[in-house]
């Protein structure tokens, strides 16, 4: 199904030169520590706590509505330290998901309100279901579903699971979610 | 929206099963579409998906199929993490280390301050458990003693059968072995003789065997045949312990079905023998075609690696239907118009027609198809037959056809005349222009670069009811460019005309107004 238009008015988003689509509907704490690299829509609500620790992001990356991007922490015997965060391109965020994993592959779908507990590793072409609950330090390899009852299924040239080709899918559905992301006509005077 | 929901457009695969594309692979030998149930999944590679090895396929037999340093919960089946404490250890050996200030000469080593490593502090060192992360369980829990290394040197859970089971697996192997033995031997026996007496200088080394047995000396000494004490039933079984009767049950101490079957070795009822289990290995796939064994998707060995050296994806050669949407809501028995978006994923030109009913099937493809059929018992000679062994892979290489199952339920009116879907051409994806055809049919909205957008009228059926989803149902044809053959005497890429059936859930029809 193509991806309806998504309509947002001029004074709800900033556009950078590099085509980052950002809310100002946001939190962006520490925005020095936040590099988002080029056609990255952030959407409303969102928060990315960069003053925790570097987050950066690869082009054509989507954070969707409330999601909360937070740098994961590792505790040590003489106190905690935060870890920055990279997120790779193509990297789907969906709604009120809480994101605190060490590392984002790219081409990594993510799923409404689905919690990436800190310090896991999303590898390249993984997906994770809508709802799901990472716990902390998971692996997710690439072409791998974690599913919302907590199991991991799939793998490369399994069709069930994760497409084979999700690469290509991601690809698709970033860019097109980004052509489709436009701003609203201005109203006939 | 997004390919993680359910498609509203499936194809029938050729085995009759529908399919989105993206689950669908294109088989450029046939040339038909194929699904993930009609083709041979193989085991591509084995790897660990929690330390992402790769894990060669003899190791990973030898290893039981687990990965060697890592593991599961027993409790929740998550990975267990290791955990470093630091204990404090009576350090015995403080004089061992005072010939080696002694060798230090000064000049060799630079001087070490005497004061960086005091030894009045009691020195510490690093002791490693496994814990969950999920539901917190750790290896303390059931009274597992620490280790000094964090991977790997956890001992396995030995089971009571464990001796047993080992003869057992030795035994049948033993079996394996010997009936292989006997076949190769059976089968040297049929070979037909090329010459009467037996040549000397024969490099194959069975002179000296057909010799003895010309002598009439047994082939070789007959090994000795693998035994193994029988189980034997006994009808005296023990009676229940005394406590089960006496003490209350505390069903937090009773393990679930899933602990058990995820320890099935020794499948503990009480908690408290719950065990961490190695992590299962997983496997990278390639799938075959089943009729022309040829490979359509092939995964880059390595865990980390994305790509793919062979992929034959079915969005790589199929034109790709997407529904943007209806023109109206959808109300049964009222026509209607649905807007799609079709893509030319090739870099040829195909031209596109859509049908109500069955094309024709492409002759050149269906003389091709008996042709291979025909061929097929020659490949294989009749004396391996005759012992059962095939030399291709122990899959039916037959096709299972079902009949596509028709579950539309409107009536589309067919597009008045075919089109051309141009080309692929990635250096023209940029360009934003949007080419104004003068005898462009009347059905295009628009076409830019391979993609075109139609308007295809369709009415849906008058009996449908409430909220029932609207279905449209259409042969796509398409001309293919093949550019492999299966002749060999052609060179030039050879065009088909080939057809998918597309079904496409338009949505839930609306209540008539009345
Ligand atoms: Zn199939
Ligand atoms: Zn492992
Ligand atoms: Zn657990
Ligand atoms: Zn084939």
């Amino acid at each position: 199904m193509e991806i309806p238009d998504t309509y947002y008015s001029k004074d709800e988003y900033v556009e950078t030169a590099s085509g980052n689509k950002v809310s100002r509907h946001t939190v962006l704490c520490g925005s020095q520590n936040i590099i988002l690299n080029g056609k990255v829509i952030v959407q409303s609500g969102a928060i990315i706590r960069g003053d925790l620790a570097n987050v950066r992001t690869g082009r054509y990356c989507v954070i969707g509505k409330n999601s909360v991007i937070r740098p994961p922490y590792k505790q040590f015997s003489k106190g905690i330290a935060f870890f920055p965060m990279h997120v790779g391109e193509h990297v789907f965020v969906g709604e009120g998901a809480v994101v605190s994993a060490a590392t984002i592959g790219s081409y990594v779908y993510i799923g409404k309100n689905a919690i990436i507990g800190r310090r896991c590793v999303l590898k390249d072409c993984c997906a994770i279901e809508d709802g799901a609950v990472l716990p902390p330090e998971t692996t997710v390899s690439s072409y791998m579903r974690y599913t919302a009852r907590g199991t991991i299924e799939g793998g490369q040239g399994n069709p069930y699971f994760v497409p084979a080709a999700m690469q290509d899918e991601m690809i698709n559905y970033t860019k097109s979610f980004y052509e489709h992301f436009v701003r609203a006509p201005a109203p006939a005077s | 929206m997004s390919f993680m929901q359910p498609s509203p457009v499936k194809y029938a695969c050729s085995c009759g099963i529908l399919n989105p594309i993206n689950t669908l692979f294109f088989c450029r030998h046939c040339p038909k579409l194929r699904c993930g149930f009609c083709v041979t999944h193989e085991i591509e590679s084995h790897f660990c998906s929690n330390c992402l090895e790769n894990i060669p396929s003899t190791e990973a037999r030898h290893k039981k199929n687990c990965c060697a340093n890592c593991f599961d919960c027993p409790c929740c089946q998550h990975t267990l993490s290791a955990r470093a404490s630091t204990v404090p250890v009576v350090r015995k050996s403080e004089e061992a280390k005072e010939p080696k200030d002694g060798d230090s000469k000064g000049e060799a080593t630079p001087p070490v301050p005497a004061s960086s490593k005091p030894s009045a502090v009691p020195t510490t060192k690093k002791m490693y458990y496994l814990s969950c992360l999920s539901c917190r369980w750790t290896t303390r829990d059931v009274g597992i003693p620490d280790q000094g290394v964090a991977t790997g040197t956890w001992p396995d859970n030995e089971c009571l059968y464990q001796a047993r089971f080992n003869a057992l697996v030795e035994y049948f192997q033993a079996v394996v072995l010997q009936e292989k033995q006997e076949k190769l031997e059976f089968m040297r026996r049929k070979a037909p003789k090329q010459h009467k007496f037996p040549s000397l200088t024969d490099r194959t080394g069975l002179t000296v065997s057909l010799i003895r047995r010309q002598i009439g000396w047994n082939d070789k000494a007959p090994k000795a045949k693998a035994v193994i004490t029988p189980a034997e039933a006994t009808a005296e079984v023990e009676g229940l312990p005394e406590n089960i009767f006496t003490e209350p049950l505390n069903l937090r101490n009773v393990t679930t079905i899933t602990q058990r079957h995820s320890q099935p070795a020794d499948q503990p009822t009480a908690v408290g023998s719950l065990y961490p289990q190695r992590r299962s290995l997983w496997i990278k796939r390639s799938l075959r075609c089943r009729q022309c064994e040829h490979n359509l998707i092939k995964p880059e060995y390595h865990p980390t690696s994305i790509k793919y050296r062979i992929q034959h994806f079915a969005s790589y050669h199929v034109p790709e239907v997407v529904m943007v949407r209806c023109e109206q809501p959808l109300v049964a028995g009222k026509s209607n118009a649905i807007l799609l978006k079709l893509t030319n994923p090739t870099i040829y030109d195909m031209t596109i027609r859509l049908l109500t009913a069955s094309p024709p099937e492409d002759p050149q493809l269906s003389t091709e198809a008996t042709r291979v059929a025909k061929e097929e018992p020659i490949s294989s000679s009749p004396l391996l037959k005759a012992v059962g062994i095939t030399l291709s892979r122990q899959n039916s290489t037959r096709e299972v056809k079902r009949d596509v199952i028709d579950i539309s339920n409107a009536e589309i009116v067919p597009l008045e005349s075919e089109f051309v879907l141009n080309q692929r051409d990635d250096s023209k994806e940029f360009d934003e222009d949007v080419q104004l055809s003068t005898e462009e049919p009347k059905f295009i909205v628009w076409r830019k670069g391979n993609k075109v957008l139609l308007r295809l009228q369709f009415t849906p059926a008058e009996e449908l009811s409430g909220l029932a989803d609207v279905v449209l149902g259409f042969y796509m044809q398409y001309t293919y460019v093949n550019t492999v053959n299966n002749a060999q005497e052609k060179r030039e890429p050879t065009t088909h005309v080939l057809h998918s059936r597309v079904f496409i859930t338009a949505g839930a029809t609306e209540q008539k107004a009345n």
